[in-house]
């Protein structure tokens, strides 16, 4: 197959990352489980990650030498950890919501409407 | 046909799978299918990182991101279930809206993924080398064709890619850049410019973030179906 | 200390004690004894003493040595040394052998002592100084003006004891119908009283024409506070304003003749004064009768003054011609600054019109019966009306001919008028007042004719006869409470004292006595004005006929009225019993007074047994002798404008051809109108209301005062009162509506912009702020609180954002 013996470029993996972060999108707008919500948002961070360690691949492109090289590994480093943190503390909200109103159901919360 | 890009295929099949369980996510109801079919999905990422040559990030996204943020979100989908697990439809409106955006989207990023003609193609000189083989003049024409000969003397070389990235990462985060050393750029010539103070800020950051997140997710009393609403103590 | 040290100084101490009086009243009146008792005493204390001080300097005048005699007789006056005894007439009839040639006789300047006790200022060449003249006649003024001042003041301590006590003033109605109750007010009128003294005798003392204003104002002020006692009464200050205002229109005419003597003289000073380095400065009187002029004789003739003759000739010495004393004396053949010295004396005498109510002024005398008797007895009869002649006769020496022309025929007419309207007046006080004001003509006639001696000897004879009869008749109204005459009659009964006291005083100025022999003191007076108008007649046949039958006729009307007066009051059955049953006698401190001034009414016109040098002569000592110490220099002047005019000199009166016949006209026609009088009045054969009925339109006439009211009530107050009404209307009509449309017109134009305001202004922000409002609250609907549209929301704008950098930079696929 032709689509098998052609090698993968940058652009492919970006399309992979758009695609993640599409999903993650529309996962954030959609969900009414606050946790659904967050892993909406693990998906759109993932396809950051993505997009940056297809940048700063060695491999992947065809003019060698204009790549990120470590930085694009290191962002996509603290980008994890960030989102670790990140979800960590989204967790946290999303208990005390869930412990205050006794549901997770993010429609429910409102209460900040003008 | 031509020998199979092994390197493709499993690419292939790595981007499959994370584009499949991530609209999976998106289209699941059950909160726990979604946070399983999200495992899988960043899994494949994971193995799409090695691929791209980012061992180390990619081993950090499997241990951090699927082993522990994961899991911490699983722990919130158990601690935030109540009963049997509600399903929270949508209204079709929102769906049409969201899928427009997405549509938006895609529009916008999917064109822009493909805009810069250096990112399509690849010169993968150790699998054209190896592929091809038997075809040296493609290979010459295709080296000679390429803009940056100097460049690929080290890939031409046939000389194993280094693919190890833990030491420079770590080397990086503690302040010199190792896999950098240019004599001429100033900056470069020591090494300096390494990412220590991000990596400090970043501890600084998490620590925060423990405390906060600890106080945050404190015993309270719970507000259950009897007393919704009650406040914190 | 010679008499030239010491008469200024016992005059200006007389002056002084009744100011000092004046002040301790006013500041502690109230406090003095009970209800102010004291003050009475006081005030008569310090009369009296002036009176004392008066006295005194009489002494030193008569016995004192006076300094150096008078200038160098004349050789006719040296013939006048013959003394010859004459109880009766006081000028000796001797001059009349050396008159043939009548008016020839020069009169040499009088003795007289003048200086300044204080500069008030200079302002160039003129200098304003409170300085005195004292000569014989001040003298004599001074004497009868306190000596009548301090029985006044007896008088009314106990005419006016009413005050004393709280007053219910029966002529003043309130609003509520009641009587007025006030508390009594006695020291205040012996403050006001005192006052008066004090101005009277600083004008008689004066020195200067300026300083005479100065009092002149000062006696017309407190005439107005004296008239208007009564405050309360609408009448009595109604009569104090018209005393006053009438006085006021008399003094403009004097200031104008002060502005034509200073701007011609140069000096407001009488007589010559030396100052401390010798120099003589001399004064209005030797400037205009000089007894050298240019180094001529000139014998005091009245000429005009340098200044006077320098201002008429002011064209030619504009062109260049020099004013030596050669051209002078040409200009002054040619009349020049003649019309300047006759101004001048009429200014003065305007003055002097206004205060003796003389026509046309006269109308304000007879309302200034409103004021208690005493007043009426002190300044309105003896003293403030007769300064007017009092400064006739000061200023004697600068009056031309035509100005005594003038002063002549105003006297006679208001002689004439007064005694006309006295015939029919009803009110006691209103005839004695009429008869005041035609008395003072008598007196101004006299003057104006030339009988110097004679208007003022008359001045001093009517002080004391017609004080005696106001106080006479304030007994009457104190017993009878009320001044009518016709609720009176047969008063003699109970009130002796006061009925033949009056007698004493109507007999006085009538001018009973035996002609040619005895009289009572006004008996002599008017004899010898008689006697001056007859001799005036000779000389000038037109205007001298005029005087002399007025004089003659007023002698019948005074005798006429004036026992009528007598006769209604004290004679016949009594009109009103109710007046009759508590007629009483007065107190002896009122009825003293009277029986005093009777006295003197009776004997002032005799010599006393003293002889007096009168200008090198030697004179029984009479007030008349006294006079002629101070006649003033020089001749009586000539006519220029009216060249026939032809004063004669006093002398020539005394020559038996006119004495005679004055004296046998004089009280033939007094004795006509007693006849008449008794016949009307006394012994009633004859009835006057047959008289008033038949001469209806005259009673008219006279009992509405000539109309001369009305007629100034018409020329002067009507039209002022048009104007004032016009300007008041153009204040309310015009200025007020002007204003009025001006705030108007505001208030529109702030409603106005007040409607802008509101609707405009107002409306805009309002409509702002609601636009703002809706705004914000359809802005509101974007937040909705659901996380899921925000998410929406934020890829909405990052996709917004891409485009617009897409689109932006333009850029490949």
């Amino acid at each position: 197959m032709d689509l098998l013996s052609q090698p993968v470029g940058v652009s492919h993996y970006l399309v992979v990352g758009a695609i993640l972060f599409i999903s993650g999108v529309v996962c954030m707008a959609v969900k009414r489980n606050a946790i659904g919500v967050l892993m909406g948002i693990e998906l759109v961070l993932n396809g950051a990650n993505v997009n940056f360690v297809a940048f700063s691949s060695n491999f992947l492109r065809s003019d060698q030498g204009h790549s990120l090289g470590l930085d694009g590994q290191l962002i996509s480093l603290f980008v994890i950890v960030l989102a670790a943190a990140e979800a960590a503390v989204a967790l946290a909200i999303a208990l005390n919501y869930y412990n205050n109103h006794s549901t997770i159901d993010v429609d429910r919360a409102d209460e900040l409407k003008g | 046909m031509d020998a199979i890009n092994w390197h493709t295929f499993f690419f292939l099949l790595f981007a499959l799978v994370a584009c499949a369980f991530a609209v999976g996510v998106v289209l699941a109801t059950n909160i726990v299918r979604m946070a399983l079919y999200l495992i899988v999905s960043l899994g494949a990422t994971s193995g799409l990182f090695f691929l791209a040559g980012a061992d180390f990030v990619a081993a950090m996204q499997l241990m951090i991101y699927v082993g522990g943020t994961l899991v911490l979100l699983i722990f919130g989908v158990m601690l935030t279930a109540k009963g049997p697990f509600i399903s929270m439809k949508t209204g079709g409106g929102d769906w049409i809206l969201a899928c427009l955006l997405s549509g938006c989207l895609a529009a916008f990023l999917l064109p822009a993924a493909f805009a810069v003609p250096g990112w399509r193609n690849v010169r993968h000189a150790a699998d054209t080398a190896a592929v091809n083989a038997a075809q040296p003049e493609i290979a010459e024409a295709a080296d000679a064709s390429n803009a940056t000969a100097e460049a690929n003397s080290a890939v031409a070389t046939n000389a194993p890619v280094q693919t190890r990235t833990a030491t420079p990462l770590g080397m990086g985060l503690l302040g010199p850049r190792v896999d950098t050393l240019d004599p001429d750029d100033a900056s470069l010539v020591a090494g300096m410019s390494g990412y220590l103070l991000p990596f400090e800020i970043i501890s600084m950051h998490l620590l925060v973030v423990l405390v906060g997140a600890a106080y945050l997710a404190r015993t309270k009393r719970r507000a259950d179906s009897r007393n919704p609403g009650a406040r914190n103590a | 200390m010679n008499a030239g040290d010491s008469l200024p100084l016992l005059l200006g101490l007389a002056v002084l004690l009744p100011l000092a009086s004046f002040t301790a009243i006013v500041l502690f009146g109230r406090w003095m004894g009970k209800a102010g008792i004291l003050a009475s005493y006081v005030a008569t204390g310090a009369i009296f003493g002036a009176f004392v001080l008066s006295a005194i300097s009489f002494s030193i005048w008569y016995f004192g040595d006076l300094g150096a005699p008078a200038e160098a007789a004349h050789a006719e006056a040296v013939a006048h040394d013959a003394a010859v005894v004459d109880t009766g007439h006081a000028s000796a009839v001797e001059h009349g052998t050396d008159h043939a040639n009548a008016g020839h006789h020069t009169a040499r300047p009088p003795k007289y002592f003048a200086g300044d006790w204080y500069t008030l200022g200079q302002f160039g060449k003129l200098k304003v100084t409170i300085g005195y003249h004292i000569d014989a006649l001040t003298i004599v003024m001074f004497c009868m003006v306190t000596l009548i001042a301090t029985l006044i003041h007896f008088y009314a301590f106990g005419y006016m004891h009413d005050e004393l006590h709280e007053v219910t003033d029966h002529e003043v109605t309130l609003s509520n119908g009641h009587h007025l109750h006030r508390p009594g007010r006695f020291h205040r009128f012996f403050q006001y009283l005192s006052l008066f003294c004090f101005s009277m005798l600083g004008l008689v003392v004066a020195g200067n024409i300026a300083m005479v204003f100065v009092f002149w104002e000062l006696v017309g002020i407190c005439s107005y506070f004296l008239i208007g006692f009564y405050i309360e009464r609408k009448s009595a200050s109604n009569a104090a304003n018209k005393a006053f205002i009438v006085n006021r229109v008399g003094d403009f005419g004097m200031i104008i003749g002060m502005m034509a003597l200073w701007a011609g003289l140069g000096t407001f000073t009488f007589g010559d004064i030396k100052d401390a380095k010798g120099n003589v400065q001399q004064g209005i009187f030797s400037q205009v009768r000089q007894e050298k002029i240019a180094g001529e004789g000139n014998a005091y003739r009245l000429l005009p003054p340098d200044g006077m003759v320098k201002f008429a000739a002011r064209n030619e010495i504009a062109a260049g011609v020099e004013p030596t004393p050669d051209q002078m004396n040409k200009w002054r053949d040619q009349n020049y600054g003649y019309w300047l010295l006759v101004i001048a004396g009429l200014g003065i005498f305007c003055g002097c019109v206004g205060k003796s109510a003389q026509f046309p002024l006269h109308v304000w005398l007879p309302d200034a019966m409103e004021g208690p008797t005493p007043v009426s007895a002190l300044v309105h009869s003896a003293t403030m009306v007769a300064a007017g002649v009092y400064l006739v006769g000061r200023f004697y020496p600068v009056f031309a001919a035509e100005v005594l022309l003038v002063i002549a025929y105003t006297g006679a007419i208001t002689l004439f008028l007064a005694a006309t309207i006295a015939i029919t007046a009803t009110d006691i006080k209103r005839v004695l007042a009429y008869s005041t004001v035609s008395q003072l003509g008598y007196m101004m006639l006299s003057l104006g004719v030339g009988g110097w001696v004679a208007g003022l000897f008359h001045l001093i004879t009517h002080a004391f006869f017609k004080s005696l009869l106001f106080m006479c008749s304030g007994s009457v109204i104190h017993a009878t409470h009320t001044n009518d005459m016709m609720k009176m009659g047969g008063l003699r009964k109970k009130m002796p004292w006061t009925a033949y006291t009056m007698l004493v005083g109507c007999l006085a100025i009538m001018g009973a006595g035996i002609p040619l022999l005895v009289g009572l003191s006004g008996y002599y007076s008017k004899d010898s004005i008689v006697a001056q108008a007859l001799s005036f007649w000779n000389n000038n046949p037109r205007h001298g006929a005029v005087f002399f039958a007025i004089a003659a006729g007023g002698a019948a009307i005074t005798a006429f009225y004036m026992f009528r007066l007598w006769f209604l009051t004290f004679a016949g059955e009594p009109r009103d019993h109710h007046v009759y049953d508590h007629a009483h006698e007065s107190p002896k401190v009122m009825y003293m007074p009277l029986v005093i001034l009777a006295a003197f009414a009776v004997g002032v016109g005799w010599n006393a047994p003293l002889r007096l040098n009168v200008h090198g002569a030697s004179e029984w000592l009479s007030v008349t002798a006294l006079l002629e110490q101070a006649r003033p220099a020089g001749d009586l002047p000539n006519g220029v404008l009216l060249p026939e005019l032809d004063h004669p000199d006093e002398h020539a009166s005394h020559q038996p051809t006119i004495h005679v016949v004055a004296a046998l006209v004089a009280s033939g026609t007094a004795l006509v109108g007693f006849l008449l009088a008794v016949a009307f009045y006394g012994v009633r054969i004859l009835n006057p209301n047959e008289v008033k009925s038949q001469f209806a339109w005259i009673y008219r006439l006279l009992i509405n005062k000539w109309w001369f009211d009305e007629l100034y009530r018409v020329i002067f107050i009507r039209p002022v009162m048009l104007i004032s009404q016009l300007v008041s209307n153009f204040d309310k009509k015009v200025i007020d509506w002007f204003i009025d449309s001006l705030a108007r017109w505001t208030i529109h134009v702030a409603n106005f912009d007040a409607m802008i305001d509101r609707y405009i202004v107002d409306n805009f922000v309002n409509v702002t702020a609601a636009w703002t409002w809706s705004i914000g609250n359809s802005l509101r609907s974007l937040q909705t609180g659901k996380l899921r549209q925000y998410v929406m929301l934020i890829v909405i704008g990052t996709v917004a954002l891409g485009v617009l950098i897409r689109w932006s930079v333009a850029a490949g696929p």
